[in-house]
């Protein structure tokens, strides 16, 4: 992996979890006010959903090129 | 008990209401947190924003894009509805700090430090000696 491409996906990592924690944080807002009397735990709660689905995206993204995808091959009988 | 009349908060005796009416106010408040809850569901659905990493990206550039626009339109339309004038900020300094760049040079620092380290100080250490020892003679 070379340096510029290991930026590129350090630069779309950090926006996936700015996109992520706030749009967790957002939606944790909107149930607070609507359904759960504006406790604390639906900020928490989305956004810590957030933060960890952008952990596995950039996980995923990171080990990408080193993911081997193998195939079952049937073995014909001669 | 289940008569056609109820009392009312001023304690006088009021027709009471049909079914589907007593049911609507009773619902009324849930009906409406849950379309605005719903709607934000779905927005967030529609826009892709907990989705892929790339989509996330995109998303969050529009933004960029588009949200200082409306924010601008929005202060002029302030200004104008309420005679206001919002005095103009300076732009801001535009500071050109490299990063990476520092980060690499200060890593080759250390190393190098690191790695002239044992010789230095075998170096620093023999002077010294010598210097004590001239200072004892």
């Amino acid at each position: 992996m070379s340096e510029s491409e290991l930026g590129r996906k350090w630069d779309r990592c950090l926006a996936d979890a700015v996109v992520k924690i706030g749009t967790g944080f957002g939606l944790g807002i909107v149930f607070s006010l609507t359904f759960f009397k504006r406790r604390m735990w639906p900020l928490a709660f989305g956004s810590g959903m957030g933060l960890g689905m952008a952990y596995s995206n950039c996980q995923h993204d990171f080990q990408a090129p080193y993911l081997l995808h193998g195939k079952y091959v049937k073995e014909q009988e001669q | 008990m289940g008569g056609e009349y109820v009392l009312s908060d001023s304690g006088q005796e009021a027709p009471r209401d049909p079914w589907f009416l007593q049911g609507w106010k009773a619902s009324r408040m849930f009906l409406i947190k849950g379309s605005v809850a719903g709607g934000a569901v779905y927005l967030v659905y529609d826009q892709e924003l907990l989705g892929p990493s790339d989509k996330s990206q995109a998303a969050l550039q529009k933004a960029g894009e588009v949200v200082p626009p409306a924010v601008y339109q929005f202060s002029q339309y302030v200004c104008q509805q309420t005679g206001l004038q919002i005095p103009q900020l300076p732009a801001p300094p535009k500071i050109y700090f490299p990063i990476r760049d520092s980060w690499n040079a200060g890593i080759m620092t250390v190393m190098s430090a690191l790695s002239v380290a044992p010789s230095k100080a075998r170096e620093y250490s023999k002077e010294g000696w010598e210097y004590v020892k001239a200072r004892t003679k």
